[in-house]
C-alpha cells in the first residue's frame, strides 16, 4: 500500500542550510526534491524561528510577492511568500520587524551557476512567536545538529558509508540516506567548525550571554586581513554599477583570481561577513557591502 | 557500495553476459561506473552488459527467486509463493474507481507484501499457491514489496509447490511488530480485555479482545480462543499472527497458539506502562500506527476546519458557507475541534482534536465560543485562538495512530504543553559534548 508522506520540518541552522550544495531529485517527477546539507540532512521542508530583521516586497501592490529574512544565531534564513502563500503572505506584510517569528515552508533552491546554490524558504506559515518558543527551538536545532555530527562521525569511520550500517546504529532511515549522500559529496573533515557553531548557539540562550560575538574565532581571526580584502572588492565593483549590489559571481571571480583562494574559501568568508551585518543580499543571488 | 552489496548486480550482469567476462573484471567496471563516474547502478549495469556484446534485455528476465532473495529493485520477477492473506482496495486512478489486491506472500524463505494492480481476470483467494511471472518489486519503508502489474502473469499452482513456511517462533518486543508476521513470540500485560459473541456457521463463538502492552509499547490483541485471560495477566503468547487495521498492527492468536501466565514481575505495573509508549514519528511511519502511542512533537500548521465548525445534523459532515456536500442547506450544530499538523523533526502526522480537548486547550467551551465568534462576527477567531495558543508550543499529545494513503493520522486523548527548562537543557548539553 503505497501512503502519501508528508514531508518532515527539519529544524536547521541557517549556517548548515545555506552551505548545501547538493540537490537531489526523486526517481520521477512526482517525488519531491531534497536539498543534502553537508551533515546530511535530507531537506524539503524546514521549520525555523529566528527573528525577522526585513521584509519587503518586490512583486507589485496588486500582486505582491513578499521577502523576508530571519536571522538564527549563525546566519540568515531567506523566506517568501507570494500568491500561492497567501496566508503566510498576509501574515509577512502584517508584521513590523524586528519579531520573533516561526516559518515553516519548503527549500527552493537557485543555481547562478553550476557551482552555486542559494536557497531560499518559500513560506507556508509565518507567526509572530516569543523569546521563550524561540530559546526552545534553538535547542531542539541543536539536538538535531548534535545527531547529524554524530551520525557523520560514525560514517567517516566506515570504508564505504553504509545507509544499513548506519540504520543499525540507531539512525533514522531517511537521516541515514542523508549522510550517505553528504559523505560522498562534502569534504568530512571540517566538522569542528560545526560543533564550536552548535555550542555557540546553546550559549545563546543562557543568561550570561550578552551581544558578544561568540562567532569570533581564532581560526577566523587570523584572515581578517583576506576578510577585509573581500569587503574591498566588493565596494570597487559596487562603484562600477548602477545596480543595487553585484552579482555574487562576480565578485567571487574577480577575489578567487585576486587572492587565489578556494572557491569554499571564498565563501566561508561571505557566510563570515553576512553573519557580522556587513554583507546584504539585496536579492537572491545579489550581493552589497552594508556600509 | 561494498562488495557484499554489489554481489547479486554482478551476478546479474554475469548471467546477462552468459559468463563471457569474469567476475572481477565486472566487479572493477562496475566500480568505476558507480565510484568515478556516479552512474546510476541501472544505468550502469546496462551500459556494462552493452560494452561486452551484450543484450541488456537479458538483465531484466531473472530467474526464480525465493522471497527472502526479493532485493526491491527487481525489474522482472519470478516467484512461486502462497497467498498468506488476501483483501482489497477502492483507489482512484485519474478518476475512474479501481479494485486492487493486497496482502502477503509467503515460501519456504519468509513472507512479503504484494500488491495486484490489475486483478480483473482472477478469481484468487487466501490460501491460494500461486506462479507470478513478470512481476516488479520495490521497496516501501525499506522493506521489499512485489507488485502485479499489467505485464505480468498469474497461474495457480498445487499447493505442494510451495514448501509451507515453517520457522523457529520468534521473540518479538511489542514495538517491533509488523504486518504479516507471523509464528511470533509476545510477552506482555493484559491492559484491557473486552468479550464479545458473535454468529458462526458452527454456532456461537466467542473473541477476547484487548490491548497487551509491555516497556516498549502497547498492541491491541484478539484472542480467537478461550484462554482463560484475565486483565492485569502477564502473559506469554506463542504462535501469534499479525493483522494490521488502518495500518495499525493488531495480535492475533487462536488455539493453535501455546498461552503462559507468567510472574506479574516479568512485566513492569500498568501504571508504568500507561507511559512507556513514547515513539517518534518516524517510528510510528515505518509501523503504520499505534495504539496508545504519546508523541513529543510541535504544531506546525492548523489546517482549515479547525475551530468552531458546524456539522450537518444528518450525516455529521462540516457544514460550509451553511451548506453540506450531501444534504444541502441544512441548520449546521455547532463543534469545536483541532486538525493540525504535529511535526517532531523525525516525521510529520495529522491530528485531530475532538472537542472536549479542544475546550480545555481554550479553556472555555462550547457556547462560550459561539459567544465569542457571534461578538466579533468572525467564525475564524477561534481558529486564530487555537493558532496562537497552539504553534511552535512543545507538546505532548497522546492517542491512536492509523494509517491509509492519506498518511498517518492521530487521534488524541490527551493534550500536555511541555514545560522545558531550555536554560538548564542547554547546559546539559553543553556539559555533555563539551564544545
Amino acid at each position: 500500500m503505497s501512503m502519501m508522506r508528508r514531508e518532515v520540518a527539519w529544524r536547521i541552522f541557517a549556517d548548515e542550510l545555506n552551505n548545501s550544495s547538493l540537490e537531489t531529485s526523486g526517481d520521477d517527477e512526482r517525488s519531491p526534491s531534497y536539498i543534502i546539507s553537508p551533515l546530511g540532512a535530507k531537506v524539503n521542508r524546514v521549520y525555523a524561528v529566528g527573528v525577522l530583521t526585513e521584509v519587503d516586497n518586490r512583486g507589485t501592490p496588486e500582486e505582491p510577492l513578499w521577502h523576508g529574512r530571519v536571522s538564527d544565531p549563525t546566519g540568515t534564513f531567506f523566506i517568501s511568500a507570494g500568491r500561492y502563500q497567501p496566508e503566510a503572505a498576509t501574515a509577512l506584510s502584517n508584521i513590523e520587524p524586528p519579531k520573533f517569528v516561526t516559518v515553516v515552508g519548503k527549500t527552493s533552491t537557485y543555481r547562478p551557476d553550476d557551482d552555486t546554490m542559494l536557497i531560499s524558504i518559500r513560506a507556508e506559515l509565518v507567526k509572530e512567536v516569543t523569546e521563550e518558543q524561540r530559546d526552545y527551538w534553538i535547542l531542539e536545532a541543536a539536538r538535531g545538529l548534535k545527531t547529524r555530527l554524530e551520525a557523520m562521525a560514525e560514517a567517516s569511520k566506515m570504508e564505504e558509508v553504509s545507509v544499513r550500517e548506519l540504520t543499525a546504529l540507531g539512525y533514522d532511515p531517511t537521516l541515514a540516506e542523508g549522510i550517505k549522500k553528504a559523505a560522498e559529496h562534502y569534504q568530512t573533515h571540517g566538522l569542528e567548525r560545526y560543533w564550536s557553531m552548535m555550542g555557540d548557539a546553546l550559549r545563546y540562550v543562557l543568561p550570561e550571554y550578552e551581544q558578544a560575538d561568540t562567532f569570533d574565532r581564532p581560526a577566523e581571526a587570523a584572515d581578517e586581513g583576506l576578510t577585509d580584502r573581500v569587503l574591498d572588492v566588493i565596494r570597487e565593483l559596487e562603484e562600477e554599477t548602477d545596480e543595487d549590489g553585484v552579482s555574487y559571481e562576480t565578485v567571487r571571480d574577480a577575489v578567487i583570481t585576486r587572492e587565489g583562494i578556494s572557491m569554499s574559501e571564498f565563501d566561508e568568508i561571505i557566510s563570515r561577513l553576512r553573519r557580522h551585518g556587513k554583507l546584504l543580499e539585496p536579492a537572491l543571488g545579489q550581493i552589497k557591502s552594508a556600509y | 557500495m561494498n562488495e557484499k552489496e554489489l554481489a547479486p548486480h554482478i551476478e546479474d550482469i554475469n548471467r546477462a553476459l552468459k559468463g563471457k567476462v569474469n567476475s572481477e573484471q565486472i566487479e572493477e567496471e562496475l566500480q568505476k561506473f558507480r565510484s568515478e563516474y556516479r552512474i546510476s547502478l541501472g544505468d550502469a549495469k546496462r551500459a556494462i552488459v552493452k560494452k561486452f556484446g551484450g543484450d541488456p534485455l537479458e538483465l531484466y528476465l531473472n530467474p526464480e527467486k525465493k522471497i527472502n532473495e526479493i532485493r526491491g529493485d527487481e525489474r522482472s520477477l519470478d516467484i512461486k509463493a502462497r497467498i498468506l492473506s488476501l483483501q482489497d482496495k477502492e483507489i482512484e486512478i485519474e478518476g475512474k474507481p479501481k479494485t486492487i489486491f493486497y496482502g502477503i506472500l509467503g515460501d519456504d524463505t519468509g513472507t512479503v507484501p504484494f500488491t495486484l494492480w490489475e486483478a480483473k481476470s482472477l478469481d484468487l483467494e487466501k490460501g491460494d499457491t500461486v506462479h507470478l511471472k513478470n512481476a516488479y518489486a520495490n521497496t516501501w519503508n525499506d522493506q521489499p514489496q512485489v507488485n502485479v502489474g499489467s505485464m505480468a502473469g498469474i497461474c495457480i499452482l498445487d499447493d505442494h509447490e510451495v514448501p509451507p513456511f515453517e520457522r523457529e517462533p520468534q521473540q518479538c518486543m511489542v514495538k517491533d511488530i509488523r504486518e504479516g508476521m507471523r509464528n511470533l513470540v509476545v510477552t506482555g500485560r493484559i491492559l484491557s480485555l473486552e468479550k464479545k459473541s458473535f454468529q458462526t456457521d458452527d454456532g456461537e463463538k466467542d473473541l477476547f479482545s484487548g490491548v497487551l502492552g509491555d516497556e516498549s509499547g502497547k498492541i491491541q490483541f484478539s484472542a480467537w480462543h478461550d484462554f482463560r485471560l484475565e486483565t492485569q495477566q502477564v502473559i506469554r503468547v506463542t504462535g501469534g499472527y499479525v493483522r494490521s487495521w488502518r495500518g495499525i498492527p493488531q495480535l492475533n492468536f487462536d488455539d493453535s497458539a501455546e498461552v503462559e501466565t507468567l510472574d506479574d514481575s516479568e512485566i513492569p505495573s500498568s501504571d508504568v506502562l500507561k507511559d512507556s509508549s513514547n515513539m517518534t514519528i518516524s517510528q510510528l511511519a515505518r509501523r503504520g500506527g499505534a495504539v496508545d502511542a504519546i508523541v513529543d512533537a510541535v504544531v506546525i500548521d492548523i489546517k482549515t476546519g479547525s475551530g468552531l465548525i458546524f456539522r450537518c445534523p444528518e450525516c455529521n459532515r462540516v457544514v460550509q458557507k451553511g451548506a453540506c456536500r450531501i444534504h444541502g442547506k441544512v441548520d449546521g450544530e455547532a463543534d469545536l475541534r483541532v486538525k493540525g499538523i504535529l511535526d517532531d523533526g523525525t516525521g510529520a502526522l495529522t491530528m485531530i482534536m475532538t472537542r472536549e480537548l479542544t475546550e480545555e486547550v481554550l479553556g472555555y467551551d462550547l457556547d462560550r465560543a459561539k459567544e465569542l465568534a457571534r461578538d466579533r462576527m468572525d467564525q475564524d477567531i477561534i481558529k486564530d485562538e487555537l493558532e496562537e495558543l497552539m504553534i511552535a508550543q512543545p507538546m505532548r499529545i497522546r492517542g491512536n495512530v492509523t494509517s491509509d494513503e492519506y498518511g498517518l493520522m492521530l487521534v488524541a486523548t490527551e493534550v500536555k504543553f511541555k514545560r522545558i527548562d531550555v536554560e538548564a537543557e542547554a547546559r546539559r548539553l553543553l556539559d555533555e559534548v563539551s564544545v
